[in-house]
């Protein structure tokens, strides 16, 4: 893909002669960020801040008046409590499965892009299909395609019985949902893929070849190892993508038979339940969750996040 | 203002007001009729439709009214979530004259419970919903049961189950299951909750006979032959088309049944002779010999609290919840009227059966209302997420369960 | 010769997989609203079971349907201007400037683009419920700008990265005002990219759902995948799949042509916003 070079700059230390310019340029520099900075703090920060000082209270809106400081108490329920983890470990799953699958099924796509030669634009329009359509419509559709009323899925597959509830149990219901998310997100992760197999030089490949390598050697030794940066980043983006998954569930199963996520439950307490407290102190800990597994995946796999954040 | 384009209801300032009535998406088009005849030369009346679950409609309601939305005028509301609302000064209570008029001798006992709430009425019934039980004739007779005597779920399930037929209920995890929860817990002699009033510490009923009894009867139904594939998902919707076909099934549901398959007649996706095998008879018992509380529901229509045309809200909510309006509404619509009145006139008489019109007003008369609670919402959730799914119901852990559950809940001890 | 069979088999799945489902939400859409209720399973309607385009006139017949479309359409439009020229301004900075504070605008952006959006609707609303901003297009337009800011901010930026910006100069030393050299040297070199990024950011928009639902309550500013959501056909009791679907497709048309026309410039995009190397 585009490489980037910083921009050409003489970054000589720090002529006195440079300084007022340099301070002119700030300024500027400045100026023209901020208003991009005040929106997406305003938004996020300040909702944040909000949140973590209702987290503190007991809160209803259907009981306004009945508003009391309860210090930590609304962590200490949520995080000795079975659904918080029952839905934690659902999410988790949800994560797990569909970002692995993604990848391998993203990387086939991805190598077929590479390779394709005649067709591409169509084969590009079409992945992007997926991609930009509403989530809601890709649960809908994939909702009534298992539905045994009105689908097709119980027809498709012999060894299902045709009035099989696929939305009638947690693990069919489950896969139902993630084939609906893997089939929305796959192209995204295709996509960065490809950008990072464009990377990989044809010469290494041939030099391989010309070694005798296998396909699969190739493969294992040359391609993977140097698209490095991009499985990691796209792993990344995917999987914190993932872990807030809430369109899907709403759509399909509206949280039943224990699909529930911890992105759908932080929902139900504040916007359905009005329970404000508590609901708080679950986005409080939902948002951190996410900070861990952002930090775990870069402290396992060494993402580059420089690459990611573009510092060139 | 960027937003009003084509909203009447923006129209504000000077100009006559239009008064925004919130509506559950139930016979719309009876409604609208209603909104423009009781329109008068101070006020129009404007529908806005609600989402179809009940929920959804408290959850839609309630964020308005709690952002104090002074548009909200009128509202059609659930009965279980009036006390709710009401609690929270969300409705207007209504004046003494109003009142008495809200909840005179001509409005069924049950209906007129469901609107009063801390010795003040705040909602005119508009119209009573109660289920009964719908079957086959056919399939009834195959099972040998006499249906003119009280029958039980044992009974209807096991005739259902022999025969080829199923039994067709709501279990999805949303408000229709507890309304069977409760109609079965209720046909067993006890009761979710009880001393509602006491808010948060209402005392917990549900782990009791009457519960095992209940959750012995789902327990029964989710592991028989006579449960839809859909049973874990099944709605008031889902189980109509069961009914004529194949063996046929037993049906509880509510009163738009019967209109719903005599409009299946009319445009010939069911035929006069298959009409003529559908029956129907009161709530099936929970156990032998105990009486059966069929479930209450139906539509109160409230005045926002912040509503900047109390008045005239007041006047039209009168309006839409008058006798002629209810006989509009169960003529065209299958939604049956909340007062004696409207039951006995000709219109009715033509437009039903006379022993179902019986049937109709005895089970409103005598059924069971869920638990009138400012809780409501929460109680439901949480016996929604213990008894769902239906296939993991099991007698002698459910009920128990399900109130542990409930006051861990209702002391902010545990989520939802 | 065996990578070549293997590729077109590829090609081959990547058609079925993304277009299969297409297909099926079209080919349901023609279903007849009879025949879901009585239940109607296969892929495409059975014989008699279809209902031409009478679940599309429904659906366009359908208020809260119409005014969703205008909602979405005018939210969306007004957050992807609004969120490009604001991130224009930042990417020039980081891609132009050497100032204090560049890391800080890119970190925020990172962690903003992670942010679970649901931890934040509590709040909004709660938020947005005193200011009156509850259940009106601004109150949608704010936090789709924000969400979209990163994305923008990334992909212009590096676009503006590769603009060589000495032509600028050239151009001046040509004779050129300053202004001219901008309009006939700059703008046409960043165009694409300031494109690019809008039509990221008005996917972004067009696909909310979590702020469509937690912040409006009526038609007045409700977005399409909320109003679908919400869709009640003329029977309350049964999801009117076929209705649903039409309306799905109808929602989808607007994608679908972006995707036809500026397929290139999203692959682009997409690829140039979130990997470096």
């Amino acid at each position: 893909m585009t490489a980037v070079t910083a921009p050409p700059r003489s970054e000589g230390a720090a002529k006195p002669e440079l300084s007022d310019r340099a301070r002119a340029e700030t300024r500027l520099g400045q100026r023209l960020v901020a208003p991009a900075i005040v929106l997406m703090l305003v938004v996020t920060a300040f909702p944040m801040i909000r949140a973590l000082y209702l987290s503190l209270f007991s809160y209803s809106l259907t009981a306004p008046e009945d508003r009391e400081f309860v210090g930590l108490s609304n962590y200490l329920t949520a995080l000795t409590d079975s659904l918080f983890w029952r839905d934690t470990f659902v999410t988790v799953l949800y994560m797990l499965v569909t970002v692995s699958v993604e990848l391998v099924i993203g990387f086939v796509f991805a190598m077929v892009m590479h390779r394709v030669v005649f067709a591409r634009g169509v084969i590009r329009t079409s992945i992007l299909i997926p991609y930009g359509i509403i989530t809601v419509v890709s649960g809908f559709a994939w909702q009534f395609a298992f539905s045994f009323q009105n689908g097709f899925v119980n027809d498709w597959l012999p060894f299902l019985d045709t009035d099989f509830n696929w939305f009638g149990d947690t693990t069919p219901a489950v896969i139902a949902i993630m084939v609906s998310e893997i089939w929305k997100t796959t192209p995204f992760m295709s996509l960065l893929l490809l950008a990072g197999l464009a990377q990989v030089s044809e010469d290494m490949i041939e030099a391989a070849k010309v070694d005798g390598a296998t396909w699969w050697q190739r493969l294992w030794k040359v391609i993977l190892p140097n698209m490095r940066a991009a499985i990691m980043v796209a792993v990344l983006f995917r999987a914190l993508d993932a872990y807030r998954i809430f369109d899907n569930i709403f759509v399909m199963t509206s949280g039943a038979v224990n699909t529930e996520s911890i992105s759908f439950l932080t929902y139900r307490q504040t916007i359905e339940q009005f329970q404000l407290g508590i609901g708080s102190a679950l986005s409080v800990l939902l948002f951190l969750s996410v900070l861990v597994i952002a930090w775990l995946i870069v402290k396992l796999f060494k993402v580059d996040l420089a690459a990611a954040r573009q510092e060139g | 203002m960027l937003l009003c384009t084509g909203l009447a209801a923006c129209s504000g300032g000077s100009g006559k007001p239009t008064l925004n009535w919130y509506v559950n998406p139930d016979g719309v088009d009876t409604l609208k009729a209603l909104a423009s005849s009781c329109s008068t030369a101070d006020y129009d009346i404007e529908i806005q439709l609600l989402p179809s679950g009940a929920t959804d409609q408290r959850t839609q309601l309630a964020r308005r009214l709690a952002a104090k939305d002074s548009s909200t005028d009128l509202m059609s509301l659930d009965p279980v979530f009036v006390a709710e609302f009401a609690n929270a000064k969300w409705l207007e209570r209504l004046p003494d004259d109003a009142a008495s008029k809200a909840t005179d001798d001509d409005v069924l006992a049950g209906a007129a419970e469901t609107v009063t709430w801390d010795d003040g009425v705040y909602a005119f019934p508009q119209w009573a919903n109660t289920q009964v039980l719908w079957y086959r004739k056919s399939l009834a007779a195959a099972g040998g049961l006499d249906m003119t005597q009280p029958v039980t779920w044992d009974q209807i399930i096991d005739a259902a189950a022999d025969n080829g037929g199923t039994v067709g209920v709501q279990a999805n995890k949303y408000e229709a299951y507890v309304v069977l929860i409760n109609a079965l817990i209720q046909g067993a002699g006890g009761d979710i909750i009880s001393d509602n009033e006491a808010g948060k510490d209402a005392k917990i009923d549900i782990d009791s006979d009457a519960g095992r009894d209940a959750a012995a009867v789902i327990q029964k139904l989710a592991s028989s032959k006579a449960a839809q594939p859909d049973l874990t998902t099944s709605n008031e919707g889902t189980s109509l088309g069961q009914m004529f076909g194949g063996a046929g099934e037993f049906m509880t549901n509510w009163t738009f049944v019967y209109k719903n398959y005599e409009g299946l007649v009319d445009s010939g996706d069911i035929t006069a002779d298959e009409f003529a095998d559908l029956g129907w008879a009161r709530y099936p018992a929970t156990v032998e010999g105990e009486e059966s509380k069929p479930p209450i529901g139906g539509i109160d229509i409230g005045v926002g609290a912040f509503s900047k045309h109390t008045d005239f809200a007041l006047e039209a909510a009168a309006c839409v919840t008058s006798s002629e309006a209810q006989v509009d509404l169960a003529v065209n619509e299958g939604l049956m009227p909340s007062r004696t009145s409207a039951y006995e006139t000709p219109e009715l008489a033509e437009a039903y059966p006379p022993d179902l019109l019986q049937l109709f007003s005895e089970s409103v008369d005598s059924g069971g209302p869920r638990p009138k609670s400012s809780y409501y919402a929460t109680i439901s959730a949480a016996v929604q997420s213990v008894w769902h799914s239906p296939t993991s119901v099991d007698p002698d852990k459910t009920p128990e369960e399900s109130a542990k559950f409930l006051r861990d809940v209702l002391d902010g001890k545990a989520l939802l | 010769m065996r990578q070549k069979i293997g590729t077109v088999i590829g090609c081959a799945l990547i058609l079925a997989w993304c277009l299969l489902p297409v297909a099926w939400i079209i080919s349901l859409s023609f279903k007849s609203q009879t025949a879901i209720t009585n239940g109607s399973p296969g892929f495409l309607p059975a014989s008699g079971d279809s209902a031409g385009w009478q679940n599309y006139q429904d659906v366009l017949d359908n208020d809260q349907f119409r005014r969703a479309i205008i909602n979405s359409v005018g939210i969306s439009l007004i957050a992807t201007a609004l969120s490009v020229i604001i991130a224009t301004l930042a990417a020039y900075a980081i891609a132009r400037l050497e100032f204090q504070g560049k890391k800080f605008v890119l970190t925020t952006a990172l962690a903003i683009a992670m942010f679970p959006v649901v931890s934040l609707v509590g709040p909004l609303f709660d938020m947005w419920r005193t200011f009156g901003l509850y259940d009106t297009w601004p109150g949608l337009i704010i936090p789709y700008m924000s969400f979209t800011l990163p994305l923008a901010i990334w992909t212009l930026s590096a676009f503006f990265r590769e603009i060589p910006w000495e032509m600028e100069q050239a151009a001046q030393v040509d004779g050129a005002t300053s202004w001219q050299a901008f309009r006939k040297v700059i703008v046409p070199l960043a165009a694409p990219g300031v494109f690019t990024a809008a039509i990221l950011t008005f996917f972004f928009a067009w696909n909310d759902f979590v702020f469509g639902i937690s912040l409006t309550s009526t038609e007045r500013a409700r977005p399409i995948p909320a109003a679908l959501s919400f869709f009640v056909g003329s029977d309350p009791f049964n999801r009117p799949a076929s209705l649903l679907a039409a309306g799905a497709v109808v929602s989808t048309i607007p994608i679908i042509v972006i995707v036809l026309i500026f397929q290139r410039k999203i692959v682009a995009g997409l690829t140039s916003g979130a990997v470096k190397g």
